[in-house]
């Protein structure tokens, strides 16, 4: 219903899961994107978008063994990435390379550098050190937290140390804070728990239910940002875990992933089994804005920006590039990418 | 010239031109005025010339005419003759009588010069006797003026003597303003000499005074002597140097000691048990009590304006610090009138006799103040009221979910009525004509306005924490639970229905209010009646999914056993919804029931139905890449069938969308898992028994339909093995489901 749309599209040949920003890369706004089929072989997309900004190509085609549930991009070396993957019954996580001739091969394969075996639980999300080269890591199963220490050139991997969430809890995905590393957060039914990576212990915690998606605002410390299956989207300020400072309604079914703006503050995206992606822009100084909601709610500006509708199936991918902060990519479900820009919002800030 | 006047002026005029020609120094110039026009026949003229004349003369006359000629000038000379001999006469004559008088002034002159001596002379006599008189007396007249003073000293000597017993006629007589000019007009000399030779009479009659002041004192406190006389004593008081201040500040502090008797007593103003005469009528004398001593007041220290207006405001204040108080309490319009009426009155009695205190002013600030808390009680108690009989009604039949449609009924009649109530009331106050309360009309309506919208805000605020607080609770608490989620809806329902009666019966209420806009609140209602039924879908929804999740993350679907029945958490679904049914049938009307495919209404959520399903189960095993495409490409051709469509307040319409949005995640979820063919048959199945029974239910069958069909096909993608159950097997295991359900229903 919002018109013809504007977005740039790219098509996988599979149902697809996971799209992420090649960070490292800082020529080119590039996103690998991954497959997910139970009986193909699996394919990862490196896309980019060509310097005009009209366009997405094919750069780099990779297969994979597994169907990939999850894709992260390394931050400090664009041929990196890790992948949480599934043979049907079991979830294992891996580290990759991808080859350095790979323009020169016709099928190249992609290099694994290290698996991320830890014979638990059913492994959920891998997520890299927020910013600049590091060695660590942090895999996230159902039940526990690791944290590795990566060796590129040793092609090694070791677990440092690990935590259980505990019993009752199922963890889903997580997030590490850009402004405290030592902090990172996880996500299980009913809290969103908060792990210091130097004693690998639980530190605090926020109790809000089945939180699909946890993101940091990289702008602006102890802000959170959740999305809900239910309820919609919460931000929150870590100083204050009683009560959310912001609601957003979210979408019309469930509320799947959230992302933070890397550059522009309070400008945030969600993406719903809606078949939807919903620009928000959420007010940068929210106590203020907390006060006015009670105030009077009926002049509380709408915070939805615009809706992008233009899908066929729900979407579970969604990214913001870090080289173009203003443009971001989506995938759903049927292996469409779609790459927008959210430009005209930005100019009315 | 006039030719007729020429004979007679004729002699006179020559005379005056020779005269002139005479004493005129220049010539020309008298020759000119006498100018002749025929110059050189004009004899008198100075151009004449005798010769030529005698020419002309002799040219044109004949004989006759000369002889005539000759005599008439010998005539004229003749005349001329004697005029020049009277001329030389008459200057003689004149000159003779001016040596005349020149001369007699001569001799007069020379005996006056003897007359002025003598008069000098005798000046100067006059002078010295006048010296000698005045010395002469002198002695005499400073003796006199000497013992006219002394004579004066006495006198007052006298008067001082006098003094006390003069002060004591004065205090006999009550000739209080005597004595104090008398006292005050001796005072100067007590000044001087009151500690030597007076020192006596200075004592009596200090003595008298302080009787005086005593007297003047008591004349001043005295409540029954005439204000006149009060008003005098005070004055002498001053005048005897009194410190009159300190007077004024006791009679001020009993004043005020007086006021705090006039306390207003709301209750017994109000009450209609007691009878009403004595208390009021005690207010009414104490306040005209007031009022009199004001007047007196004012009278007696006019300088005490100011404190008197404090004093008044003061008054009123606390009046009206007392009826805000009172209107914290629980009361009626009519009290706050009762109660308004009778500050009013006091307010204008007061007025009358201290204008400057403006206190009409003072007072209609305060009464706006008293209005306003008065609406923002009577809202707030109105609210209390509402949520009180609901939770009284919540905590009585928290458990039976039947009770849903007396909660509806009992907060809407609480609502309806109470908002009525409150109407009337203020219709009250409104047409209540007393004078502070006409001029704050226009205000009063603004405010109930602006009460009335704020009312409806914190209804809705508090209906939604009803329904937040059950929330985390619904577990736990079904009942409450239960209840609250009703409320959400019901709130809903009745705020839309008193949005209806207020556009339709605003007139009813606002005729005078014209800036109130019933649109504007209908909106309000409308959309917070939207927002709840959001709200109850939503905590419906909420547990239904949980049952799902619940469902899909327990058995390990990779290693399914074969179906052999229907799972039980089809039963719980459809019970879950035969009790949302229940609810919403309680409250909601009924809808029409539709069958749309191409009905969208504005709905931004959409998905595409999978025209490939059937084919897809037959012959999954082959299902590859270019199937994916197939499916693509066939979906584009698939007519668009909306799923999430706009709420209406109608069963069909809430159900509807709550078992969409069970379906939507039953999809999502069996996307997270992977299954094998027991699983994927499992699923199968239940959906397939599934299908019947939301049919029945559900208003928008096709889209049901397609979600049902969305479940398998995803199922089917998520499946290693995808073999469908062949359908009389699916058949079977339904019947044997529908036969057991049946069996139970009977039993029980």
């Amino acid at each position: 219903m919002q018109g013809a749309s504007s977005g740039i599209g790219y098509g996988l040949k599979y149902q697809a899961r996971c799209i992420s920003d090649v960070k490292a890369d800082t020529d080119h706004t590039s996103f690998l994107a991954a497959t997910l089929s139970l009986k193909e072989e699996n394919e990862v997309h490196l896309i980019r978008l060509s310097s005009s900004g009209t366009e997405l190509f094919c750069e780099g085609l990779f297969s994979h063994p597994n169907e990939i549930w999850d894709l992260v991009s390394c931050p400090f070396d664009q041929r990196i990435f890790s992948t949480v993957y599934s043979n049907g019954e079991s979830f294992g996580a891996a580290i990759w390379q991808i080859p350095e001739l790979y323009g020169e091969l016709n099928s190249p394969q992609l290099e694994r550098i290290t698996f991320l075996d830890t014979h638990a639980g059913k492994i959920k999300c891998v997520l890299w050190w927020p910013s600049g080269r590091h060695d660590k890591l942090i895999s996230i199963d159902e039940e526990n937290l690791y944290l590795w220490s990566l060796d590129v050139s040793k092609k090694t991997a070791q677990v440092q140390s690990h935590d259980s969430a505990g019993m009752m809890h199922k963890l889903y995905g997580g997030a590490w804070d850009p402004h405290d590393t030592n902090s990172v957060a996880a996500t299980c039914e009913s809290y969103v728990q908060f792990w210091d990576i130097r004693t690998m212990k639980k530190t605090s915690s926020i109790e809000c239910s089945h939180v699909r998606s946890v993101d940091y605002n990289p702008k602006q410390k102890h802000i959170l940002v959740t999305a809900e299956h239910e309820s919609g989207i919460h931000i929150w300020d870590l100083r204050k875990p009683k009560f959310p400072i912001q609601e957003l309604p979210g979408h019309t079914h469930w509320t799947w992933t959230v992302k933070c703006n890397p550059e522009y503050d309070g400008l945030i995206l969600s993406a719903g089994t809606d078949s939807a992606v919903n620009l928000w822009l959420a007010s940068s100084s929210h106590d203020e804005l907390n006060e006015s909601q009670t105030d009077s709610p009926t002049r509380r500006v709408d915070p939805l920006l615009k809706t992008y509708s233009d899908y066929e199936d729900s979407i579970y991918g969604l990214t913001w590039s870090s080289r173009e902060p203003w443009i971001f990519a989506s995938l759903s479900y049927d292996g469409r990418v779609v790459v927008e820009s959210v430009k005209p919002f930005i100019s009315k800030k | 010239m006039v030719a007729g006047e020429v004979p007679v002026d004729d002699k006179a005029k020559r005379m005056r031109d020779l005269l002139s020609s005479f004493y005129s120094p220049d010539p020309s110039i008298s020759s000119n005025s006498i100018t002749n026009p025929s110059k050189h026949d004009d004899i008198n003229s100075d151009s004449f010339d005798p010769d030529h004349y005698m020419n002309i003369l002799a040219h044109k006359s004949n004989l006759e005419g000369l002889l005539q000629r000759h005599v008439e000038m010998a005539a004229e000379i003749k005349n001329l003759d004697t005029d020049l001999q009277m001329l030389v006469y008459e200057n003689y004559n004149k000159f003779i009588s001016a040596t005349d008088t020149i001369k007699r002034m001569k001799s007069n002159i020379s005996g006056m010069e003897t007359n002025m001596e003598q008069l000098l002379e005798k000046i100067v006599s006059v002078q010295s006797r006048s010296d000698s008189v005045n010395t002469s007396l002198f002695d005499k007249r400073e003796h006199i003026e000497k013992l006219h003073r002394t004579c004066n000293l006495l006198r007052k000597v006298q008067f001082i003597y006098d003094l006390p017993d003069r002060l004591g006629k004065c205090i006999k007589s009550e000739a209080y303003a005597d004595a104090v000019r008398f006292y005050t007009g001796a005072m100067p000399i007590f000044k001087a000499y009151g500690n030597s030779s007076f020192q006596d009479c200075k004592r009596a009659s200090e003595e008298a005074i302080a009787i005086i002041i005593k007297n003047l004192q008591g004349k001043l406190f005295s409540d029954s002597e005439s204000i006149q006389v009060r008003a005098e004593a005070a004055v002498l008081l001053k005048r005897l140097d009194f410190p009159v201040d300190n007077l004024k500040a006791r009679l001020l502090e009993k004043l005020e000691q007086s006021l705090t008797d006039i306390k207003l007593k709301p209750e017994e103003i109000n009450n209609p048990s007691v009878d009403l005469s004595p208390s009021v009528s005690a207010h009414k004398a104490a306040v005209h009590e007031f009022t009199e001593a004001v007047r007196a007041f004012r009278a007696i220290f006019p300088d005490s304006e100011e404190h008197l207006v404090k004093l008044a405001r003061d008054l009123i204040t606390k009046n009206f610090v007392i009826t805000e108080e009172y209107v914290k309490t629980r009361i009626c319009a009519d009290d706050l009138l009762g109660v308004l009426r009778v500050i009013w009155d006091d307010v204008l009695l007061i007025d009358e006799v201290l204008q400057e205190a403006a206190l009409s002013n003072n007072s209609f600030e305060a009464a706006k103040v008293v209005v306003t808390l008065y609406v923002r009680s009577a809202f707030s108690h109105l609210q209390q009221d509402i949520s009180d009989s609901l939770l009284k009604i919540l905590i009585k039949d928290g458990g039976e979910e039947c009770s849903l449609e007396v909660v509806l009924d009992a907060s809407k009649k609480g609502v309806l009525q109470g908002g009525m109530d409150v109407l009337l009331d203020f219709r009250k106050i409104l047409d209540h004509d007393s004078g502070i309360l006409v001029r704050l009309r226009e205000s009063i309506i603004d405010w109930v306005q602006e009460g009335f919208q704020n009312f409806f805000r914190q209804l809705e605020d508090q209906f939604l924490q009803f329904s937040g607080k059950n929330k985390p609770s619904s577990i736990i608490d079904h009942g409450l639970a239960e209840g609250a989620q009703g409320d959400k809806a019901f709130a809903g329902l009745v705020l839309v229905e008193i949005a209806a009666s207020f556009s339709g019966g605003s007139a009813r209420g606002y005729d005078y209010g014209p800036a109130f806009v019933p649109g504007e609140i209908c909106r309000k209602f409308r959309s917070a009646g939207e927002k709840f039924l959001h709200l109850y879908i939503n905590t419906r929804n909420q547990r239904i999914s949980l049952l799902l999740k619940k469902r899909f993350t327990t058995p390990n679907w990779v290693k399914h056993k074969e179906p052999r029945e229907v799972h039980m958490f089809v039963d719980l679904f459809l019970q879950e919804l035969e009790v949302i049914g229940n609810e919403v049938k309680q409250i909601l009307p009924e809808g029409i029931r539709k069958h749309r495919r191409t009905d969208s209404d504005g709905s931004s959520a959409s998905s595409r139905s999978n025209p490939l399903r059937e084919d897809k189960l037959g012959r999954s095993n082959t299902r590859g890449r270019s199937q994916l495409l197939e499916t693509h490409l066939a979906k584009l051709f698939k007519q668009k069938i909306e799923i999430f469509t706009k709420v209406e307040y109608t069963q069909g319409s809430v159900v509807t969308t709550i078992v969409k949005l069970c379906l939507k995640s039953l999809q999502e979820f069996a996307r997270l898992h992977t299954f094998n063919r027991s699983g994927f048959q499992q699923i199968q199945l239940d959906i397939q028994f599934l299908r019947i029974p939301l049919r029945e239910t559900v208003e928008d069958e096709a889209a049901i339909d397609f979600l049902l069909d969305e479940v398998i096909v995803a199922t089917a993608e998520r499946c290693l093995d995808p073999i469908p159950l062949e359908p009389p097997i699916l058949d079977k295991l339904i019947q044997i489901k529908l036969a057991k359900t049946k069996e139970q229903t009977s039993i029980s």
